[in-house]
């Protein structure tokens, strides 16, 4: 059995675990800047705001009602759910993280009469310790437990797991799931479902193999097709996406100093951001490794990798270059002679459109960096590698004051709340 | 320089019973000697997932030993009990305060401050009202 974890409006949720007074209050929060909404309650669904909704026209939709009002916390919001897939890593014999919202779970190991228990006791679990609500869908596949997980969702009466595993329940949910809302059933395909008359995964499910072949000719949607009628074969694969790519070298000589190191690794990450915007893509996750001269056996051996994931899927040079240092702070030791570095990006996919819920920043200036970036490679194009680089690319002055901080300090976040989980500075007033 | 001597000549012989009684079938009890070091984290935080740090304001848990400034560590695995110390949201705020579940069947649950000065909290409307967490420790810095 498969088991996917969906982290209940995730963003106001991680809002409302330190204000428990917004309980029952319409919440929302706030793109990057301000700009438009991009998390919504049930309550302010429910009202009917929409995803996407700018900020300025809130209080013009709906004069004279309270609603809570949030700028985006990354920072909160990435410890919080942290601290959720961790509780899920101790309770899964297998997981993987999916998005900042979203794990698959692989159940294989929990007997199957007792796994709505188990799942009723990790969302006990979570809401208990972490203070944030999930809902767990059960069942044969990842499609069909994607499914499962919305009914969870939806109706209070499945106690936020439910279990697909019984044809019966299977037909039920599926004619209950509009096409659209099917797991890897994108924007074009179902609105072409649509216009042949599947308004919903049961109209779809019902037809025969071939036509769905002979239809779309596509092995994602046949395989989808499948699984919504019991089989397993959207390949574990399609999930991790492990298609990665690596830029690494050797040094000339030695390097032993940070800043040194630092040049390299922006150089490797800004070459990997460059091909990833020439194919169109965008990675998910940075990795970054040093390693010291393995034949040099008179000499202290060391070596590390680790990587972060990005909040928003990202081909920018700066975002990918920005990523690339904190790890490289994070796993560089003094006292070594380091001969190679390297940066791997992985989790890649198309790079439009970003899955909404990823959102860190908003369309426009979205645009705007990818612009950026564009007239960079074009540059360096025309007049050879690197003649225009990012200040890091080329050195870093410590507790420099450049155009970099004039940048941070123009973000707008008017409505951010504190970081309770991440800064002294931060934790909770107790009267 | 004859002191360094015999020393490592112990150390030697001991090496030497060592490997004696391995060969001869016996536990290898030297494997007991390594510990890792004792660490805060590991030892104190006990469910590092449900754990939030708190800091004090103002003189309501003075005779607890709970005084104005410093910091606690707040446990939400941790299921309160009558007389827990606990981080409850009451009134538009956190405050901790010493549960009191003696009237839990008459209706109300009360809030008690461990100072004569402050008001018990009498809850019996538990809409706006949420025990939050149970705090587990107490961190007060003397030097700096």
């Amino acid at each position: 059995m498969y088991g996917i974890a969906d982290l209940d409006n995730c963003y106001v949720s991680c809002e409302r675990v330190f204000r428990p007074d917004l309980k029952g209050v319409p919440v929302v929060v706030l793109s990057n800047n301000d700009g438009c909404v991009v998390a919504r309650s049930n309550e302010a669904k429910a009202m009917g705001i929409k995803e996407g909704t700018p900020y300025f026209q809130l209080a013009q939709q709906f004069p004279g009602q309270k609603i809570a009002v949030f700028s985006s916390n990354y920072e909160l919001y990435g410890e919080l759910t942290s601290r959720v897939v961790s509780i899920i890593r101790q309770e899964t014999p297998a997981y993987f993280r999916y998005s900042i919202d979203e794990c698959f779970m692989y159940l294989d190991g929990i007997e199957l009469d007792q796994l709505q228990t188990w799942g009723e006791h990790l969302h006990k679990r979570v809401k208990r310790e972490v203070g944030m609500p999930i809902s767990i869908g059960l069942a044969p596949n990842k499609t069909l437990a994607k499914i499962a997980s919305k009914l969870a969702k939806k109706f209070e009466a499945y106690r936020h797991c439910c279990m697909i595993d019984t044809d019966y329940k299977r037909e039920k949910a599926l004619e209950w799931c509009p096409i659209e809302d099917v797991w890897g059933i994108g924007r074009r395909y179902s609105a072409k479902l649509q216009a042949l008359g599947c308004k919903t995964a049961l109209d779809f499910a019902k037809h025969h193999k071939d036509w769905v072949r002979l239809t779309f000719n596509n092995i994602n949607i046949v395989r989808t097709w499948q699984e919504l009628n019991g089989e397993d074969v959207v390949p574990n694969e399609e999930l991790a996406k492990k298609k990665s790519i690596c830029t690494s070298r050797s040094f000339n000589g030695m390097i032993s100093d940070i800043d040194g190191l630092r040049t390299h690794v922006s150089n490797y990450a800004a070459r990997c951001a460059e091909k990833l915007r020439r194919q169109n893509t965008v990675a998910t996750i940075v990795g970054v490794f040093v390693n010291t001269n393995l034949f040099r056996e008179d000499l202290a051996q060391y070596w590390n990798y680790q990587e972060t994931r990005l909040l928003t899927p990202s081909s920018s040079t700066s975002t990918i270059v920005k990523a690339a240092h904190s790890i490289l702070e994070k796993i560089y030791r003094q006292g070594y002679q380091y001969k190679k570095a390297g940066v791997i990006v992985m989790g890649i996919g198309p790079d439009s459109p970003i899955q909404q819920d990823l959102f860190d920043i908003n369309a426009e200036q979205f645009q705007k960096m990818k612009r950026l970036d564009e007239v960079i490679d074009r540059i360096n194009r025309l007049h050879g590698s690197e003649t225009i680089v990012l200040g890091s690319q080329q050195y870093t002055k410590p507790d420099g004051k450049g155009k970099a901080d004039v940048f941070a300090n123009a973000i707008k976040h008017d409505h951010k709340s504190q970081n309770p989980t991440t800064r002294w500075s931060d934790i909770i007033k107790l009267k | 320089m004859g002191n360094i001597k015999i020393r490592k000549g112990v150390f030697d012989t001991r090496m030497e019973l060592v490997h004696a009684s391995v060969a001869a079938g016996f536990p290898n009890q030297s494997d007991d000697y390594s510990h890792d070091a004792l660490d805060f984290n590991r030892d104190y935080i006990k469910h590092p997932e449900a754990s939030f740090y708190g800091e004090v304001e103002g003189e309501s848990m003075i005779e607890a030993g709970i005084f104005d400034g410093d910091r606690v560590i707040i446990d939400r695995a941790v299921e309160p009990s009558h007389n827990s110390i606990v981080v409850a949201w009451w009134d538009g705020g956190f405050t901790m305060k010493y549960l009191d579940l003696t009237h839990r069947n008459d209706g109300y649950i009360e809030l008690r401050p461990a100072n004569p000065n402050f008001p018990v909290f009498k809850i019996d409307n538990p809409e706006e009202f949420e025990i939050w967490g149970t705090v587990i420790h107490l961190i007060r810095t003397f030097e700096k």
